[in-house]
């Protein structure tokens, strides 16, 4: 793209702005970091933004993890997660494959039924939600949880793969089907893998959806050991007001953000992508 | 087998699987809490008294729900204002004053996107923190004299305490979302532009703004409804409401009637509220925004 003219002091300008923005954007991780490596005595004599005195206390994060449960949290968030993705990615890419290549009786409103649930507020789910997980018999078990978060990113996971089948050529599966392949055969042999760079799109979307969310796991989860981050977090939070322990709770938000932050920082262009095909309607 | 029940089979195998979870976890929920909410209820099986539409005449005597609708509003309102402005300008910044390190920028200002909402709550509730926070720490070292408010804890300011993290959670996702739009704009729209002398004011105000209007409406209409939906998690790790209700959101009442006062029936109804005024609201902003359509051949 051609670019333009612009005068010094609009770019020192325009310069100053990115720059102080990077800060706003980078400097809490960092200080979350250095307060997460101090003891009390720390907090309340320095100031917040002191670097941590040696010898750094690293040990605060074992104890979060042992003491405030967050070897448990950590398990359970990522089997929430992973299973939740790779429920999402069948669900999702059957249906947006079965909607990009054939039309059927009602093919369209069921395409219109997915995308108009995007505009439910889904807080108004959370009391159904509870007692339907209680009728299935399915408070604080993984299967459910699973279930209910792959459901959850289905219609805008579909939205940005069915544009992704739709771009590919029909030539090859019409190929396939002459060779005697099956249609399953042609969508798992052949269409899936060509939709790689879609289904990593969509599915980094979502782990990073699942691994923050927060409402459902709220109501839904009341049993301490099934707690995933967010949860555990939050409540580790509400226990600051009987005891005070910044540091564990730093290290707390720290287990809680460098996972999922290194997982954006590998994907980060595939997100970008994500957000360009889901947004550009 | 016939291929025309072969193909039956296959789109059936395909599509019914995922068609019934989302009957079970999103298509039955809605009907279920439009359904709680004509009930007085409180989650215990046995007792579900029938009341009709008394919860939402209940609603419009109840002062806490106008609270919480203005607070909803004001959230809003800035998000949409704070959020739009910074993200237009980083958005043209990045693409048209050809500045360096565009890549890096775009990474990073998309972090705090990444962090979970309770993250965000617990690092900002440490920087309002009155007595070891940020901002108070920085306030006493520019003033030179100890300054311990409150901001969450004090009526005057908590409601505005929660814009800041808000807006800042919320920049680089419309900032991708622009880029991606001004990306989209032919270059020789703007190369014409420049032979004309048309300087970058100018640029912005007849090239870039008008051709990303439909993207600038995506972002005003998603800013409500996430902000109508996602305003609970933050209320409620950074103040529950509270005090007395300042920081009171319809999304954090629902959960408190629900799950804290058991009134299943009040708090559906509650949803149900969420849900006409999301919809409303981005049917009237639709409406409001509604430019002619520029199409670029």
């Amino acid at each position: 793209m051609k670019v333009n003219r612009i005068n010094l002091p609009a770019r020192l300008f325009s310069t100053l702005l990115l720059f102080i923005w990077t800060v706003c954007c980078v400097y809490p991780l960092i200080f979350s970091l250095f307060d997460s490596l101090k003891d009390n005595q720390q907090f309340y004599s320095g100031n917040a933004w002191d670097l941590p005195k040696l010898p750094l206390l690293w040990s605060n994060f074992s104890y979060t993890w042992t003491n405030y449960n967050f070897g448990y949290y950590f398990l359970n968030t990522i089997i929430v997660t992973v299973g939740s993705m790779l429920l999402a990615l069948l669900l999702t890419a059957t249906t947006a494959y079965v909607l990009a290549r054939f039309t059927f009786r009602g093919s369209g409103l069921l395409y219109y039924l997915y995308l108009a649930s995007l505009t439910i507020p889904t807080l108004m789910l959370i009391v159904p939600m509870f007692f339907l997980f209680s009728d299935l018999r399915v408070n604080n078990s993984y299967g459910g949880i699973i279930l209910l978060y792959s459901i959850t990113t289905m219609p805008i996971g579909m939205f940005i793969l069915l544009g992704f089948f739709k771009s590919l050529p029909r030539e090859l599966e019409e190929a396939a089907i002459m060779d005697g392949a099956s249609l399953y055969g042609v969508f798992f042999k052949i269409m899936l893998p060509l939709a790689m760079p879609g289904l990593i799109t969509i599915s980094i979307i979502n782990v990073l959806s699942f691994w923050n969310e927060y409402q459902y796991a709220l109501v839904l989860l009341s049993d301490a050991y099934k707690y995933t981050l967010p949860i555990g977090l939050a409540f580790m939070q509400g226990e600051m007001q009987y005891r005070i322990e910044f540091g564990p709770l730093f290290a707390g938000l720290m287990i809680s953000t460098i996972p999922i932050l290194l997982i954006y920082i590998i994907f980060q262009r595939r997100i970008n992508e994500g957000i360009v095909a889901g947004a550009i309607k | 087998m016939t291929s025309q029940r072969k193909r039956g089979l296959f789109i059936a195998s395909f599509i019914l699987p995922t068609f019934v979870i989302y009957c079970i976890f999103t298509l039955y929920p809605i009907i279920r809490a439009l359904y709680i909410s004509l009930f007085e209820w409180s989650g215990a099986s046995d007792n579900m008294n029938y009341i009709g539409f008394n919860n939402f005449r209940d609603m419009f005597a109840d002062p806490i729900i106008y609270k919480a609708m203005v607070n909803d509003y004001f959230l809003i309102f800035w998000k949409v204002f704070g959020i739009l402005i910074a993200a237009l300008f980083f958005a043209v910044a990045l693409t048209r004053f050809g500045m360096r390190g565009t890549g890096f920028y775009r990474a990073v200002f998309f972090f705090p996107n990444v962090l979970s909402i309770v993250v965000i709550a617990v690092l900002w509730r440490f920087i309002y923190n009155p007595s070891y926070g940020f901002l108070n720490g920085i306030l006493s070292f520019i003033l030179g004299r100890p300054v311990d408010i409150p901001w969450l804890g004090d009526s005057t300011y908590s409601i505005w305490a929660l814009l800041p993290p808000a807006i800042w959670a919320g920049i680089g996702f419309y900032m991708l979302l622009l880029i991606a739009a001004i990306k989209s704009i032919p270059a020789s729209l703007y190369e014409s532009a420049e032979i004309d002398g048309a300087r970058q004011w100018k640029q912005f105000t007849h090239i870039t703004l008008p051709l990303i209007w439909e993207q600038v409406k995506v972002s005003v209409v998603l800013i409500v409804i996430t902000s109508l939906n996602g305003s609970f998690a933050i209320v409620s790790v950074m103040t529950e409401g509270g005090p007395d209700n300042a920081t009171q959101v319809l999304g954090y009442y629902l959960y408190q009637m629900g799950f804290k006062q058991y009134h299943m029936g009040y708090a559906s109804a509650i949803g149900v509220l969420i849900l006409v005024l999301s919809l409303v609201t981005t049917f009237v902003l639709q409406r409001l925004m509604k430019k002619e359509v520029i199409e670029i051949s």
